[in-house]
């Protein structure tokens, strides 16, 4: 029994500009702390092969420092490490992999293919097709020698490639980088490992995306994943199993506030969050005064606990009641001013909204500033 | 607010207390002349609020002269329900004292108490100044101080604005003023007032900046290296294929062959080098014995030639002989010829000679009896002259003596003149029978006399006459001219002359004389240039000439004697030939003589010369007849004659096979082969060049992509794009801050100027109500510090800004600072400003208490008539104090007007 690690797309150099630049940093850092325990995960289930399907890199030209990072971050699993290049760290003329290996940093154990062809292991009679991609767009199909592959009788024949799929991926119609969804039965494969989906996606029996082990978007198709391949003997149907391995969890909502009560659920939404999640939260909506300031005090509380946490406050309105404006103590000419602006036309709606918070926060300063004075 | 009672006392002209009750609510009119006390009771009640007690300021309440006075004030005054008494004492006893209906307040407390209740403060030390005076000060108008008005509602203003802030408290917002500070502060953070970023805008505006220049360098950076990968990736394809497909070895192989043909080619001409070398060899050897075949038949030839040479040079021996003795017998001839003809050209001579020398004995004879014969003539002239100069010599006389005769004679004849001239001339005309004498002599008839010298004129019987002619020069003339006359009658005497003239004639004789002698020398000069002796030695020469000539003559050989002219010439033994003709002659015969003697030498040489050729003839013709008798000679001469058949046979077949050897060559092209070896040479070059170029590119690029992979562009680019993405949101932020607080600050201000505006509304409106009566239709404007501005009136009919109608309709309203107005309108505009303050405060419920000391006094009947009007409607509203010193004015205004008088 073969027992195989099936992973891809760790797009390590990745930055994201949405967060802070503090989070930002500590998300890509994630994205090597993942590989290391994928490998860890490796060592302490005795895998005997890991397979990475390709965009192992973000980009071509990685800081040297980088790259040493990813690569100890293989160290805790010594057995076989097979990758091929993805879109995009392809194997051009020049690139990250010519980088790694000026570097000496390819560990002995690494059998990268740079160019397509068959990775032996004879020791686990394991033959893998690998299908690296050597342009930044391939128009054909990297897998298509897959059919007329020979490889030693006997031995487990697995594929590993990275495209999308024709015809089973909610993608445009003319994508780079297709491989036939047949390519494993065509091609007698007993698995194929695919790369590029970064959702963990089965295409048939023998056929998975394993997804991105991170995520690195906020698109929800389950993402955080590597998958463990079990094959019995050369032709038998593989058993295959998703395991979680994330640290961060990524997502996104969109709260329509129209009542009190709903700004109260909001907040009970961001309590709810924890450190090991990234947000993206859209507040659309009215808000009186007293109730944007609650909410207001809750995304900074956010802000700090949750991983990373960008808010869209667009569509968020603004609308100070009687009692607001009473509880402002804006005696006189102020009371009119909070008015006009309260009531701004649609063309300077956010700038008197965001005047609007401004005086409210002042009055506030100044009527706890004079209940200090008092007091003393 | 009211004053009901005042009560002065030790102040300034009031010694004696003086006290003013039953102060009416509405108007009190005080009428006083000059100097009764009406500003001295202005400064009383001003002094009681103003003055603290303690105050060491107030001299100018002390009455005069008094310095123990202790000046005091009393005042009765009412506000609202509340009554009040105020007692205050300067200077020497100093009190003060307030009674708030019964509650009594002291000193500082009393004045601090009354500062609060009217609206004004008290001077730190010192007297009180304008700026404390707050709204008294405003009201209570000091004499000449009405046009006054922005400096006195400046130190009031914030007592105005305290009390209307309380009156229209429902609408101005407490703590607004400090808000709109904090909002323009926090603006002014992110802004300046125009609208420029600042502070952490500005920052952020320069970082986002920054960060997008990063970004486009790194993008641009990143671009470049993927550009560079693509290089790499082309150049690396193309070097490969050309390593498998190795263009250069075919080419290289192509090159070998054509250097091969090439070799061959070369090979070939080396060959027919070769031989044409050896046909070149062939020809020479076949010239070589052409020419020893040659050189034997000249030598043939040459035998020949030298025999017949050898015949012809004896043949030629035996004339020239011949000719050699003619020549001498020749010589001989005209030797002896020449000898004759030299005789006789002596001879010749010799006869010539004779003829000469006798010829010159003839001339030298004729010479010699001219010469005497001039010498005669000449000896003859000189005797002459000599005659000549004796006899002019006899007639000399001492040239001095001449002259002095001459000057003697001529001064007595002048003196005569004079005398003549000097003398008396006495003319007479005797009658008959008279006897005159003068001077003893008797004068007769008739004539003159001339007397230079005193006469006597003696008449008979009548007496006798000395008549001396005048003169002293007359004296001294005749004295001169009778010592003359002796001198020259001595003179003469001795000269043995008669007379002057026979001096001069003498003289002239000799002087003729001369001149025959002067003549004669001339003469003889032309006769003998040389003079005698020279002519006497001429003949002397001449004579021994002739002698010479003579002797020559006889020394002649063959000497003849003289021949007389006329004897025929003894004949010769030879012909006589003329000189020239001899001279011809032996000229010609000794010319021919040289000609023969040449001819002789000639004939000579040719003999010898013949001799010499027949002999060399010979010795030749043997030498060379023996070297051709020799046998070896002919022996190599036949082998040279079958060498050179060998030769030229041998010499045709080399020709033939150069030829074929040049076919061969021209065949093969070899200009071509010499291109062709080139261009493969250079292809094959530049292909292996292009190979080796593109290596060293790869390499090249290899590592600037290595250098450039190591930075990390791609990362970094990504890293950048994450700070620009971070810039943009805190500037946006930020942006969205600045805007909100320029929004807010807007907002603010244009509600609170709104609010200001509706304060000055009220006071607007009582400005309002008393301009209508002062200057109807016009308009005061009120500032925001609640200062009068412009005053604009309606334009009358008749004025245009310089007289002329104006059709401008909208120009109805002048507008004139109240700076500019005049001072009446200054002081009226000041009073009723002052009421309308007055009124608002009324409204807001503070005290008014109006006092006016002598005001109005620059206005004119009119403008008085209307601000009577005034004061009666403000009087209405608030008490008001007037003081004037023109009662009779004030008689109109339905009050009785109380005279201040001592009491």
């Amino acid at each position: 029994m073969t027992l195989l690690l099936h992973t891809a797309d760790w797009q390590i150099g990745r930055t994201y500009t949405r967060f802070a630049p503090e989070d930002s940093a500590a998300l890509a850092e994630a994205r090597i702390a993942t590989v290391e325990r994928l490998a860890e995960r490796a060592a302490e289930r005795r895998a005997d092969a890991v397979l990475v399907a390709g965009d192992v890199f973000d980009a071509q030209a990685i800081s040297p420092r980088t790259l040493r990072r990813l690569f100890n971050a293989l160290a805790p699993y010594t057995g076989p490490w097979v990758m091929i290049p993805g879109n995009h760290d392809a194997a051009l003329a020049e690139g990250v992999w010519a980088q790694a290996r000026r570097l000496a940093l390819l560990p002995p154990n690494l059998h990268l293919r740079l160019q397509p062809g068959i990775v032996e292991l004879p020791a686990l009679k394991l033959a893998v097709l690998a299908a690296p991609l050597t342009q930044r767009h391939t128009y054909d199909d990297a897998t298509a020698w897959f059919d007329a592959a020979a490889t030693p009788a006997g031995w487990l024949r697995v594929g590993l490639a990275h495209g999308a799929v024709q015809g089973l991926l909610p993608q445009d119609v003319d994508a780079t980088n297709p491989i036939a969804p047949d390519r494993a039965a065509r091609a007698h494969l007993d698995y194929l490992a695919l790369g590029d989906w970064h959702g963990c996606k089965r295409i048939d029996a023998r056929c998975w995306y394993a997804g991105t082990p991170e995520p690195e978007r906020f698109k929800d198709n389950d993402p955080g994943h590597l998958l463990w391949v079990r094959l019995e003997a050369p032709g038998d149907v593989p058993q295959v199993e998703a395991e979680a391995i994330a640290r961060h969890r990524w997502y996104e909502r969109a709260l329509a506030l129209a009542v009190p009560s709903d700004v109260d659920a909001a907040i009970a939404q961001l309590d709810a969050c924890g450190a090991g999640d990234v947000l993206a939260l859209t507040l659309a909506g009215r808000v009186d005064l007293a109730a944007h300031q609650r909410l207001q005090r809750a995304l900074q509380a956010a802000q700090a606990r949750l991983r990373a946490l960008v808010v869209d406050e667009t569509d968020l309105r603004l609308a100070p009641t009687a009692e607001d404006i009473a509880a402002l103590r804006a005696d006189g000419y102020l009371g009119a001013v909070i008015a006009e602006l309260r009531d701004a036309a649609p063309a300077q709606q956010r700038q008197a909204q965001d005047a609007l918070a401004l005086l409210a926060a002042l009055l506030a300063e100044q009527r706890e500033t004079a209940a200090a004075e008092a007091r003393a | 607010m009211r004053i009901t009672r005042l009560a002065v006392a030790e102040l300034r002209r009031f010694g004696k207390p003086l006290e003013l009750a039953d102060l009416q609510p509405g108007l009190n009119v005080f009428a006083g002349e000059n100097e009764a006390g009406k500003s001295t009771l202005v400064r009383a009640i001003r002094a009681a609020f103003f003055e603290r007690h303690r105050s060491t300021a107030v001299e100018d309440l002390r009455p005069w002269g008094d310095s123990a006075a202790t000046p005091t004030i009393e005042l009765d005054f009412r506000i609202g329900e509340q009554d009040y008494r105020l007692r205050k004492a300067f200077l020497k006893n100093k009190r003060c004292e307030l009674w708030i209906g019964t509650r009594r307040l002291e000193g500082n407390e009393a004045e601090e108490h009354l500062a609060a209740l009217l609206g004004f403060e008290f001077a730190g030390k010192g007297a009180s100044r304008p700026e404390h005076g707050g709204i008294p000060g405003l009201l209570w108008i000091e004499q000449g101080a009405a046009q006054e008005l922005h400096e006195p509602v400046r130190h009031a203003a914030a007592h105005l604005q305290r009390a209307l802030d309380e009156q229209l408290g429902s609408v101005a917002a407490s703590g607004g003023d400090a808000l709109l500070a904090r909002v323009q502060a926090l603006r002014g953070e992110l802004r300046t007032p125009t609208g420029k970023a600042r502070g952490a805008l500005q920052e952020a505006q320069a970082a986002l900046a920054q960060t997008r220049a990063q970004v486009q360098a790194l993008d641009a950076a990143a671009r470049s290296y993927r550009e560079q990968v693509d290089q790499l990736s082309d150049l690396r394809a193309r070097h490969a294929a050309d390593e498998n497909a190795r263009p250069w070895e075919p080419l290289r192989e192509q090159l070998a062959q054509a250097e091969q043909a090439q070799a061959q080619a070369q090979a070939l001409n080396a060959q027919r080098g070769a031989q044409a070398a050896e046909i070149q060899r062939g020809e020479e050897l076949l010239a070589l014995l052409h020419r020893q075949l040659e050189a034997d038949a000249r030598e043939g030839a040459e035998l020949a030639r030298r025999s017949a040479a050898l015949a012809q040079a004896q043949a030629a021996l035996e004339p020239a002989q011949r000719a050699q003795d003619t020549a001498a017998r020749a010589l001989a001839q005209a030797q002896a010829e020449s000898s004759r003809a030299g005789e006789a050209l002596a001879r010749a001579r010799l006869e010539e000679t004779r003829a000469q020398l006798q010829r010159q004995l003839e001339t030298s004879g004729a010479h010699a009896r001219a010469t005497a014969e001039l010498l005669q003539r000449a000896r003859a002239e000189a005797g002459r002259e000599a005659d000549l100069v004796r006899q002019a010599q006899a007639l000399a006389l001492p040239p001095k003596a001449l002259q002095e005769l001459r000057r003697q004679d001529e001064r007595l004849q002048a003196l005569a003149l004079q005398l003549e001239g000097l003398a008396t001339r006495v003319a007479y005309t005797l009658q008959a029978g008279a006897v005159v004498t003068m001077d003893g002599r008797s004068l007769q008839g008739e004539g003159q006399q001339l007397l230079a010298a005193p006469a006597e004129l003696t008449i008979a019987g009548v007496g006798r006459f000395t008549l001396a002619p005048g003169g002293h020069d007359l004296a001294e003339r005749r004295a001169e001219q009778q010592r003359l006359q002796a001198e020259h009658r001595d003179l003469l005497q001795r000269l043995g002359l008669q007379s002057r003239a026979e001096a001069d004639a003498r003289e002239q004789a000799r002087l003729a004389l001369l001149a025959q002698a002067e003549a004669a020398a001339k003469a003889l000069q032309v006769l003998a240039p040389g003079g005698l002796a020279g002519l006497q030695a001429e003949a002397d020469r001449l004579g021994d000439e002739r002698a010479q000539v003579q002797a020559a003559l006889a020394q002649l050989p063959g000497a003849r004697p003289e021949p007389t002219p006329g004897c025929a010439p003894r004949s010769s033994p030879a012909p006589i030939p003329t000189l020239a003709a001899a001279l011809a002659a032996a000229e010609d015969a000794e010319r021919l003589r040289q000609a023969a003697a040449q001819a002789l030498d000639a004939a000579r040489r040719h003999a010898a010369a013949a001799q010499g050729a027949a002999a060399a003839a010979q010795r030749e013709h043997e030498a060379l007849a023996a070297l051709r008798a020799d046998a070896g000679l002919r022996a190599q001469h036949a082998q040279a004659e079958q060498r050179l058949v060998d030769a030229q046979a041998e010499l045709a077949v080399k020709q033939r096979q150069l030829q074929a050897l040049d076919a061969r060559i021209a065949a093969a092209r070899p200009d071509i082969l010499a291109q062709d070896v080139q261009r493969l040479r250079r292809s094959a070059e530049e292909a292996e060049r292009t190979q080796r170029e593109r290596k060293l590119r790869l390499v090249q690029l290899e590592a600037t992509l290595a250098a450039s992979g190591a930075q990390g562009v791609d990362e970094a680019l990504a890293l950048a794009l994450r700070e620009q993405a971070g810039a943009l949101r805190r500037h946006d932020e930020l942006q969205r801050r600045a805007d909100a607080l320029v929004l807010l600050e807007q907002t603010l201000q244009t509600h609170r100027q709104a609010l200001t505006q509706r304060l000055r509304a009220p006071l607007q409106r009582h400005l309002d109500h008393y301009l209508g009566l002062l200057f109807p239709g016009a308009r005061l404007a009120i500032d925001e510090h609640l200062q009068p501005g412009a005053l604009s009136r309606p334009r009358t009919a008749n004025e245009g800004a310089d007289g002329t109608e104006t059709t401008n309709a909208t120009a109805a309203t002048i507008a004139a600072p109240f700076a500019e107005l005049s001072y009446g309108a200054r002081e009226q505009l000041g009073i009723v400003s002052r009421l309308a303050y007055a009124d608002l405060l009324r409204e807001g419920g503070r005290p008014t208490l109006l006092i006016l000391d002598d005001a109005l006094v620059h206005s004119d009947a009119e403008r008085l008539a209307r601000m009577k009007r005034v004061l009666y409607d403000a009087a209405t509203r608030h008490q008001l104090l007037l003081f004037t010193c023109h009662a009779e004015r004030w008689r109109d205004m339905g009050v009785a007007v109380r005279a201040l008088r001592d009491e």
